[in-house]
């Protein structure tokens, strides 16, 4: 294991406190830090939706076929199961797994995936999500692997539960659903972007998250602006606005009037703004 | 879990659509979310863009004063909702926090007669239709549930809205889903997400037409949204803007 890359992810997991804190980056980080620092193959991040389900936050690989394991854990699965209990779950071999998540070991399965581990997200009494992490190879995860990252999710759920004031939970229940739109604004851009270049869905989102680290633009805020008309993903940057620093308090507003024209290239119908 | 939660919110929208005699409106929503929320008033707002709204509907004369208190001064809830994209709530109005966060407003909206106020913007993903506000007289934050409800109260104003603007859906039953199924508004799903996005591209229209294009397909076509979206991902579907949506166009 990695160890300057550990001690780096923990100090960046208790990072939320700064001025410009997304939460959709901060979960990332999670998801591709267990990747890198453990013997794993992919790992995703549910938290609950007040609505009454998990959602999808975050996922090491944007692969269609991962994110839909990962909804599926809606009706039954081990990150399911973990965070109603609020216990690490594991799975050493999913064939073995038929009969308590039989539509979920298959599909894992057919995804490539032999072995699953589920750690919750969770802070004394209160569980808010779980993170799944995956292996393609059957067998049990090592010790120090779970140890570390029940450690990550432990320190990340501190950090998003941190007391920053007496109305933490507002605070935490406003990051949370700003996220989850942003999850679909990044879906939906996805899908335009795909469209438009003839790309699949991973080869879209990585253009996207490329695109957005290269011109310090938050990956939310970038997919916004593309399906808006107001940015381009590919060719020239256009009205690239710098990466805001007025988070607190008050959100930057993203309904800003789109610039005059559409640059060449970049194909937005006419009237889209409109909307 | 979220469907039944869905159906329910429905259900009580429509009933207080029947008791008035009147096909379901934004006015159905607030009343049932005031009481299903347990609150003491809401308010709704049409807006589409960064224009400052259209008020559809209030509950009372405070939740009136309360929406024109935020446009006359230009901050509160419901605006920072409409441009973060997830929800405002404020449990104690008189907090300094409050008072930090709406110099004015918060002070303005308490002495108005409110404690608390919440306000959720009608958003999925990129496409804005505005905002539905709460408040309550007393202080006091909603409980776990009352927020997972305030939060389906929305989904379903969204919807709402949204197809208020589509002149083809003609009355439908904005909540009961396509394929015989119930709320299907309830479903996140990513490829739902993916599938309107490619079909701005196809349709060379904006996001909020192409999902409503996306859902009068799978009404048309008596399919699950979720099965239409995936035939659209997986390329094996490709909507033309002229596709009719009655037959077979555009498969």
């Amino acid at each position: 294991m990695d160890g300057e890359l550990l001690s780096e992810t923990f100090v960046e997991l208790t990072d939320t406190l700064v001025a410009d804190f997304d939460m959709i980056d901060f979960l990332h980080v999670l998801t591709d830090r267990s990747v890198k620092l453990l013997d794993v193959s992919a790992a995703g991040l549910l938290l609950a939706d007040p609505r009454g389900e998990l959602r999808v936050v975050a996922a090491s690989s944007e692969a269609a076929r991962l994110l839909e394991l990962f909804q599926l854990q809606n009706d039954q699965g081990p990150c399911l199961d973990s965070f109603r209990t609020g216990q690490p779950v594991s799975a050493a071999d999913l064939d073995a797994e038929a009969q308590r998540w039989p539509r979920f070991a298959a599909a894992a399965r057919l995804s490539g995936f032999a072995a699953v581990q589920a750690l919750p997200m969770r802070l004394r009494d209160q569980v808010i999500g779980a993170l799944n992490l995956f292996r393609a190879s059957p067998g049990a995860f090592a010790p120090g692997d779970v140890r570390v990252g029940q450690a990550l999710a432990d320190v990340a759920t501190i950090s998003l539960l941190h007391e920053r004031s007496l109305r933490h939970s507002d605070t935490l229940n406003e990051q949370l659903q700003a996220a989850l739109n942003s999850r679909v604004v990044i879906e939906q851009a996805k899908g335009k972007l795909a469209e438009r270049l003839g790309l699949n869905m991973e080869q879209a989102f990585v253009l996207l998250r490329d695109y957005a680290r290269n011109h310090n633009l938050r990956l939310a805020d970038l997919a916004q602006a593309f399906i808006d008309g107001t940015q381009t993903v590919v060719g020239q940057a256009v009205a690239a606005e710098p990466r805001t620093t007025a988070r607190t308090g008050q959100p930057h507003n993203p309904a800003r009037p789109a610039p005059p024209q559409a640059p060449p290239g970049n194909g937005a119908p006419a009237g889209e703004q409109a909307t | 879990m979220m469907r039944d939660r869905a159906s329910r919110v429905w259900g009580l929208v429509a009933i207080r659509a029947s008791l008035r005699g009147g096909s379901v409106s934004a006015a159905d929503v607030c009343t049932a979310a005031v009481a299903s929320v347990e609150v003491t008033g809401a308010w709704l707002i049409a807006a589409a863009n960064a224009d400052a709204g259209h008020l559809m509907s209030v509950t009372d004369e405070v939740s009136e004063h309360l929406a024109e208190l935020e446009l006359t001064l230009g901050e509160g809830p419901s605006l920072d909702a409409f441009a973060s994209g997830g929800p405002a709530l404020a449990s104690d109005l008189r907090t300094r926090e409050a008072a930090s966060r709406w110099p004015a407003f918060a002070v303005a909206a308490t002495e108005a007669g409110a404690g608390a106020i919440f306000a959720f913007p009608l958003r999925i993903g990129a496409i804005r239709a505005g905002v539905l506000g709460v408040y309550r007289a007393r202080p006091g934050p909603l409980t776990a549930f009352q927020l997972g409800d305030a939060l389906v109260f929305a989904d379903t104003a969204t919807l709402l809205l949204l197809e208020a603007q589509d002149e083809t859906a003609g009355g439908r039953d904005p909540a009961a889903g396509p394929g015989g199924q119930p709320a299907d508004l309830a479903l996140h799903r990513a490829e739902i997400d993916q599938a309107t996005g490619m079909l701005t591209e196809q349709l060379g229209t904006g996001i909020a037409e192409a999902l409503l294009r996306l859902r009068a397909y799978a009404y048309a076509h008596d399919r699950r949204l979720a099965d239409v979206a995936g035939d659209i991902v997986g390329r094996r579907l490709r909507l033309s803007a002229e596709a009719d949506l009655t037959g077979d166009g555009g498969g």
